[in-house]
């Protein structure tokens, strides 16, 4: 069962949480089932082993790579062979090579010298198969981690498959003179080497593929949003979205916590009418938690638009588990930008933001009157107000007034600074002054940042 | 000498027959799934969105196998008393009120507290033997001689404590109940789980189960389904039926017409004695296949186009 073991181990490489006790499972699927029917296996160890639909999908692109690998490495070496359809775990061959000790079995054992050139020459697909299996995990194939380390492993395999043997037999036919069959087994030779090499390079591209991926995305959670390439966007995206995903299936259920220690008496009685009184069904008091309703002010001006933008793509992909919020963006005016999103990519919502609101140097006192004439009304003791700037306004008036009156209307004001705290009150930052009335006031310039604001406020919102 | 793959393809191919028998058309993954989950006696989660047929393939495995079938619908705030066993508090009540008369007979001669207190402690056993116990669902699956098959509908409304409560069942299937022990199941049941994932269930619950995802069908099992439930329509009028609800399927509705809702639409067109699909027809039919308002304002437009593109023969007038 090498193999099964080897597998999983690239399944885990392409995100497929599997845990120990899954993979008996996939060895009990095995023997029960037997390893003749590729379809058959695909399917019961999908079963087995993927259990939501993203892990479905890599699960069948792992298994066709993976057990196609070997056969495609042997087929594509010789191009003039028709395809013979011999699976890699061992279905029975109907080759007729006389020499062919094993019928394509996994386990074959290594047969005695000649017997690869025998092959080579006879096009005997099956046993190349087997060998290069044989060899592979001989090989140790499964600690390949870098695509420089092809030359080493192709060199390797080819010599665990035999390559000296080959060449024995070359030498003896040079010495004896039959130039016909030297030239022959020189091509045999050359397409060991092309077969040994695609293998290779397929395994590396199979295996390592993923581990740059993560080490990228791990990368790009810490850097400073305003440092970003334009390059980096997509995997950005691609890295929010998974983010957000994540917050969202973490806080999906609506919690009802039942607090413990005080009973309901009202309800206590009415349940327990039908003992005749006696007190056998407790009821608890329950606290509802409710999803908290967020109002976002963003600065669109300068450097903190990067943030801002960011910002919005993970707040509009957690909708579903902050379905009411509503946010603003603002430099020199405010306005509101809720509908954008709800209508236009996120993009594209993003480029007319910025178009209407992002000209001008920023003005949080002008921003600040415009924020109360639109929403003061709608803040009530269950809104989140969160707000997105450097607090820099320019030496004009900073707005605290109104901000004070704001956050003694809502349950609690969130400030996030993309500047790093050393600078906060430096030139004409107003942070002292308007962090005064801020229940919270974090950095936050990178989508690790982002992450942990928004998880907090999802968890704490009771 | 039969080696293992060719008695599992045999028996995967005996249990697809067995269904279509019964009125169950499976592909081979639910018919993979269905003989994994008997031979090594998992539980199956089978996800998929609302109205493929996840409940009725449970009730199909029910008839096939000959087996009782235990539902257990799940809700929030489903708990261990709905869920496992509870006592018949009224029952014990009433027990006690009638046998007062009985308790002084018994309390004669008995002197003081202490001794009395000893003489109903003998008796304690009686108010929480079996009689007084009420089993729900997950307790008679467990009790059940025969086996039985146990359907555990729509886990994904049930909240977090009860998953948890499940995982011991699902792994072992035994239950720790405190007044009386742990209760083995005698012949472990065959239980399916079914989930319109509305949300994440945990990977403990995950890790113990088999996971088989069931799709909306391809047009042509779509139209063997229809073959087995609506007989009685026309082989054409099915496959531009089906082809119909493919397309509708592939534009961008909020909710995409199910398998339950093509079946309920061919039997309306038999019952409205329908010949062909015609625009008229098919509009006045449309909120039986689409739930939303905004959906049929979505397809309405467009309806003529979709009818005549899934038609699959179509006749031509004139040359």
């Amino acid at each position: 069962m090498f193999m099964l073991g080897d597998f999983i181990r690239v399944l885990r490489a392409a995100e497929v949480r599997i845990s120990t006790a899954e993979s008996i499972e996939a060895a009990a699927i095995v023997e029960t089932i037997g390893l003749g029917d590729r379809q058959l296996m695909r399917t019961a160890l999908s079963q087995a082993l993927a259990k939501t639909d993203a892990e479905k999908d890599a699960f069948h692109a792992c298994f066709d790579e993976y057990f196609g690998a070997m056969l495609d490495a042997v087929k594509s070496s010789d191009n003039g062979s028709s395809a013979e359809d011999a699976s890699a775990d061992g279905a029975s061959s109907d080759t007729q090579d006389p020499h062919e000790q094993d019928s394509g079995d996994i386990s074959s054992e290594a047969t005695p010298s000649h017997d690869l050139a025998e092959m080579l020459l006879n096009n005997d697909e099956a046993g190349l198969a087997a060998r290069l299996v044989q060899a592979a995990s001989d090989a140790d194939m499964s600690d390949v981690r870098l695509f420089t380390q092809q030359g080493l492993f192709t060199r390797r395999i080819m010599e665990m498959m035999g390559l000296e043997e080959v060449e024995a037999a070359i030498q003896n036919a040079r010495n004896s003179g039959d130039g016909e069959y030297e030239s022959n087994l020189r091509h045999a030779r050359q397409r060991l080497f092309e077969m040994a090499r695609d293998f290779v390079e397929k395994q590396i591209a199979m295996r390592t593929a993923n581990s740059g991926k993560l080490v990228r995305e791990e990368a790009l959670s810490r850097i400073k949003l305003s440092n970003l390439d334009r390059s980096d966007m997509h995997i950005m995206r691609g890295l929010i979205a998974k983010l957000a995903k994540r917050l969202a299936a973490l806080h999906s259920r609506r919690q009802k916590r039942s607090k413990r220690g005080l009973i309901d008496v009202r309800k206590t009685l009415r349940k327990n009418q039908s003992h005749d009184g006696l007190l056998i069904d407790l009821q608890w008091r329950s606290v509802e938690v409710s999803r908290p309703r967020l109002i976002t002010m963003c600065d669109v001006s300068g450097s903190v638009a990067a943030v801002s933008r960011f910002l919005l793509m993970f707040l509009y992909s957690l909708d579903e588990v902050m379905p009411r919020t509503r946010s603003f963006a603002f430099s020199h005016a405010c306005g509101e930008i809720t509908d954008l999103f709800d209508r236009m990519e996120p993009e594209a919502a993003m480029t007319d933001t910025l178009m209407r609101f992002g000209g001008g140097s920023t003005d949080y006192g002008n921003a600040f009157t415009d924020l109360a004439r639109l929403v003061m009304d709608d803040l009530d003791h269950k809104t989140t107000l969160m707000i997105l700037g450097d607090g820099r306004s320019n030496y004009g008036d900073p707005g605290h007034e109104i901000l004070r009156e704001m956050s003694n209307r809502c349950r609690r004001v969130i400030w996030l600074n993309p500047e790093s705290k050393a600078l906060w009150d430096t030139g004409d930052s107003e942070m002292k002054r308007l962090g005064a009335y801020c229940h919270t006031v974090q950095v936050c310039n990178s989508v690790r940042h982002l992450e942990r604001v928004l998880d907090d406020m999802l968890r704490l919102s009771i | 000498m039969k080696t293992n793959t060719e008695t599992a393809v045999t028996a995967i191919e005996t249990i697809s027959r067995g269904f279509a028998d019964i009125g169950y058309i499976c592909d081979q993954d639910i018919a993979t799934a269905l003989f994994l989950a008997r031979q090594l006696q998992k539980p199956l989660l089978v996800e998929g969105p609302p109205g493929v047929g996840k409940t009725e393939l449970a009730k199909a495995a029910a008839e096939y196998l000959n087996l009782d079938l235990i539902r257990l619908q799940c809700y929030e705030g489903l708990d261990e008393s709905k869920a496992l066993y509870e006592w018949q508090y009224g029952k014990q009540l009433l027990y006690t009120q009638v046998l007062r008369e009985k308790l002084s007979d018994l309390m004669d001669g008995a002197k003081g507290l202490d001794e009395s207190m000893a003489r109903l402690n003998g008796f304690e056993d009686v108010f929480f033997s079996e009689q007084f116990l009420l089993p729900r669902p997950l307790l008679s699956a467990l009790r059940s001689e025969a086996g039985c098959v146990l359907l555990i509908d729509e886990i994904d409304k049930a909240d977090n404590e009860f998953e948890a409560f499940l995982l011991e069942i699902l792994s072992d299937y035994q239950i720790s109940v405190p007044e009386l022990g742990t209760i083995k199941a005698k012949v472990p049941p065959l239980v399916f789980l079914t989930s319109n994932n509305t949300r994440e269930l945990s990977d403990a619950l995950k890790r113990r189960c088999l996971h088989l995802f069931i799709p909306f069908p391809d047009p042509k099992r779509e139209a063997e389904i229809i073959a087995t439930r609506v007989p009685d329509l026309d082989a054409r009028l099915r496959q531009h039926l089906v082809q119909f609800v493919a397309a509708i399927r592939g534009q961008d509705v909020k909710k995409p017409p199910a398998v339950s809702e093509t079946i309920d639409w061919a039997r309306a067109l038999i019952l409205l004695n329908a010949k062909d699909l015609t625009p008229e027809f098919v509009a006045s039919t449309l909120n039986v296949l689409l739930k939303f308002k905004s959906d049929i304002d979505i397809i309405e437009p467009q309806l003529t186009t979709l009818i005549r593109e899934s038609d699959p023969a179509p006749i031509t007038r004139g040359a």
